[in-house]
């Protein structure tokens, strides 16, 4: 049988829908601005600003990224291979430790779950983190400086540790046992095929991690050619932004100061391949923020 | 997720705060290092009966690399120049050099993470805006007085006496500064051509600069009379200060002294002077003078609006920058008209750069410091060294005729433009090449030198770990309360003042203020400074 709306329910879905179209196209507009802004000439945008559709039409802003395509696709190369490995070698790695911790014969599981959620109250904060990256592990200007800070993230290996708990029964994991197999042939061969879907959720926030990540670029790299491609980005604005408050102080650079439209084109290659491939995974970072949802 | 989003920023607050109090701890670690380092006497190094002779007294049977650092972006074609300098080096010196570079992300956060954490640095670049007076005095740099007869000779004997002087800190050199002298004060900048055709008077002082302002806003519907941008304390503020009111130098936390009465500083803040500055800022705004939102033009280049014609003018910018706003506008549009008036010449005076304007460290933790000392002279006192740094490869990122500079090719796909290392600080006057579009500013330089006085604010070295939480809310209280006030945005502004000083003492300004004083009245009785 239907359930029949009566009219608060009908003007609740008409408000809800309004809300939901606003949401959307305050999220879009933005975009559609820097889109309009990469194809617009430099002195179009800032002796009339932005506009939803461009003025003084031109590809200038892209030939001068692709006129020396060397580095941003090099920049490329770096993140998308710091991303898939970092993300792979990540995912074993906290994979591992969310089905440790929620196995019920591991009698410290409290303790360390406690030790690794302690660590989001309290950092040791940026010139110690330095200090043990550069002086200890000597990571500076190598990739590990890149992939090893986020391997391990405490928020995902509780939401690992969530999901394995809800997703596997302790009865397969006795059974596996008294069939002879071992923990990590219990963990490799049983756990994991059966928590991809989790492996899958944590992995896009881990992948999405990595390829936002510039700060470590900012830290710990001096050599342009491992610079990540957020890095290579942000260093742009950067360069503008030391301009427009370090002015006074006598210092000229020479050499090319980024456009107000090259910095819009270069917004669109780095955001553009994300927002192609966003529509095909978006389902999972859905069920993601729903697992551990629900305690079981 | 927002329990996660929650964590973090607290998390990011501890870092902070954790980063803070870790830091001082390094720099006051480092000073006490300093202070040991002084009372033990460094033993007299014994000269190798292989060695050769050439660098006297200096030994160099050992290879080492060097760890050169920069601030800003690489230039493209850093690692020809680097290979071709190190087949030099390793023949001259028998050294190999890495040239570093921060970036312009966070550089300041690099510097003192590098500094502070005992990376092993050879060389980095120091200057008034990196902070090298209170970097020396905390400790963070080697004492260069006994290095220089030993290992850097040429250097001693290339920088004048007195420039060696200006830089010490605590009677100590820190750093080898560059002898280039220019001019770094401040000039009107206006379109000449605009204030042909509506008749205006030539901007010189304050009454002058608003006549022009105003016929600007009378005539030209569309363009904005002056170009301020977001920094409205340096840019309205300070240039006021500089212009109208001979400030010594660019005194923090609100303070003020004159450059004739250096010894009687009070307080800016709050004063009846400000008040009056405050209002002339709040007429300008509300006679359209600048946008009402400036305080959004964060990432704006203001000189960006002269070169495209949105702006008609600057209140204040220095001789080099007027030089390349007017390069640039040229190029464009050849059609108009930009000239240039030096605030010193209604002043009276012009204070060049203080050496301490560019210069070149060794840090503490450096591993090679003669061997850095004597490539940093190579670099400064062989032409070879000094032109393929300072500007690359001649015949392919250069050439020079009629004894101008000219970049080949376009200069944004330039592997190396010039002074692409960011070379102020290893300039050589006898080297040095410039554009042909130099010659305007060597004209301004030409004029001032005329009225010159000496810098006497840059070489104050503050010390500021007493107050450093003081200064740091100070900072976000200035940011909050006067900067809306500078830019015009509080309507009544005897009360935003009033405001603004209320939140000012809560955060600790007297603590501040009186502290600096202190410290500035020992520095002027030090220096003999009247």
């Amino acid at each position: 049988m239907k359930v029949r709306d009566d009219s608060s329910a009908k003007w609740f879905k008409l408000l809800a829908y309004v809300v939901v179209i606003l949401g959307c196209i305050f999220c879009v507009l933005p975009f559609l601005l820097i889109l309009s802004g990469s194809f617009s000439s430099n002195e179009s945008l800032i002796t009339s600003g932005y506009h939803f559709l461009p003025r003084d039409f031109t590809l200038d802003g892209y030939k001068i990224i692709f006129e020396l395509p060397q580095e941003i696709l090099r920049a490329y190369g770096v993140t998308i291979f710091t991303t898939v490995v970092g993300t792979t070698t990540g995912l074993f790695l906290m994979t591992m430790a969310g089905y440790v911790l929620q196995r019920k014969d591991f009698k410290s599981r409290n303790f360390f779950s406690f030790f690794i959620y302690f660590t989001t109250l309290f950092g040791g904060g940026l010139v110690p983190w330095y200090l043990l990256m550069t002086k200890y592990l000597k990571f500076g200007d190598s990739y590990y400086a890149l992939i090893f800070p986020g391997l391990m993230t405490p928020f995902l290996i509780i939401l690992m540790r969530s999901f394995i708990k809800s997703t596997i029964p302790d009865e397969i994991v006795e059974s596996s046992k008294i069939d002879g197999a071992g923990d990590f042939k219990i963990y490799y061969r049983i756990v994991l095929p059966l928590s991809l879907p989790g492996i899958a959720t944590v992995g896009l926030f881990l992948a999405l991690n990595y390829w936002n990540d510039w700060f470590s670029s900012a830290l710990f790299i001096n050599d342009s050619s491992k610079f990540q491609l957020q890095f290579y980005l942000y260093n742009i604005m950067n360069t503008a932004s030391f301009l427009a408050t370090f002015g006074g102080g006598g210092v000229s650079l020479s050499g090319g100061v980024p456009t107000e439209s090259m910095k819009m084109a270069m917004s669109i290659v780095v955001i553009g391949p994300i927002l192609f491939l966003y529509p095909f995974i978006q389902r999972y970072f859905v069920k993601g923020l729903t697992i551990g949802a629900v305690k079981g | 997720m927002q329990m996660y989003k929650k964590t973090s920023k607290w998390l990011g607050l501890a870092i902070i705060l954790s980063m803070l109090i870790v830091a001082l701890a390094a720099c006051s670690g480092n000073k006490n290092n300093n202070e040991t380092a002084a009372t033990n006497p460094a033993p007299a190094s014994t000269e190798s009966a292989t060695a050769p002779a050439t660098p006297e007294g200096l030994d160099i049977s050992k290879h080492v690399n060097l760890e050169f650092w920069m601030l800003g972006d690489a230039p493209r074609d850093l690692k020809k120049v680097q290979d071709e300098i190190n087949k030099m080096a390793e023949e001259d010196l028998n050294v190999t050099v890495k040239f570093n570079f921060t970036t312009w992300t966070d550089w300041d956060q690099k510097y003192k993470l590098m500094l502070s954490t005992g990376q092993p640095v050879d060389l980095i670049f120091t200057a008034d805006w990196t902070q090298y007076q209170s970097y020396a005095k905390m400790g963070a740099f080697l004492p260069l007085d006994d290095l220089l007869p030993k290992a850097g000779l040429k250097l001693q004997e290339l920088v004048p006496q007195n420039m060696w002087d200006a830089v010490r800190i605590n009677g100590k050199i820190y750093t080898v500064p560059a002898t280039y002298k220019e001019y770094v004060t401040n000039g009107f900048v206006w379109r000449e051509d605009l204030r042909k055709k509506y008749n205006l008077p030539k901007p010189v002082d304050v009454p002058s600069f608003e006549a022009y302002l105003e016929g600007i806003k009378k005539n030209e519907a569309n363009i904005q009379p002056v170009a301020i941008g977001a920094g409205v304390q340096d840019s309205l503020q300070n240039m006021l200060l500089e212009i109208a009111r001979n400030e010594v130098g660019q005194v923090p936390y609100g303070m003020f002294a004159t450059y004739d009465d250096p010894t009687n500083m009070t307080s800016y803040w709050g004063s009846p002077e400000q008040l009056e500055d405050l209002k002339l800022f709040k007429k300008w705004m509300d006679k359209g003078y600048f946008s009402k939102n400036v305080l959004n033009e964060q990432n704006i280049i203001q000189m960006d609006k002269i070169i495209n014609g949105t702006a008609a003018s600057m209140f204040g910018d220095n001789p080099n920058r007027f030089n390349e706003i007017l390069t640039k506008m040229k190029a464009a549009h050849p059609d108009w008209e930009l000239e240039y008036y030096p605030f010193p010449l209604t002043k009276g005076y012009a204070t060049p750069v203080h050496p301490i304007h560019n210069g070149f460290a060794i840090p503490k933790a450096s591993k090679n410091p003669e061997r850095a000392l004597a490539f940093y002279e190579k670099m400064v006192t062989d032409k070879r060294y000094n032109l393929l740094t300072q500007y690359g490869f001649e015949g392919v990122n250069y050439k020079v005729e009629n004894g101008y500079y000219e970049t080949i090719g376009e200069e944004s796909a330039s592997g190396f433009p010039r002074e692409g290392m960011h070379g102020w600080a290893w300039r050589n006057p006898e080297y040095m090449l410039f554009p042909a579009s130099y010659d305007g500013v060597n004209a301004i330089f030409k004029e001032l030198d005329k009225i010159e006085k000496p810098d006497i604010y840059t070489g104050f070295a503050e010390n500021y770990t007493e107050y450093q939480a003081e200064r740091a809310a100070l900072e976000q209280v200035a940011k909050q309360y006067l900067w809306p006030l500078i830019a015009g945005r509080i309507d009544d502004v005897e009360d935003g003042l009033k405001t603004f000083m209320s939140k000012a003492n809560q955060a600790g300004l007297e603590k501040v203020q009186e502290e600096y004083k202190k410290q500035w009245l020992a520095y002027l009785q030090e220096q003999g400074i009247k």
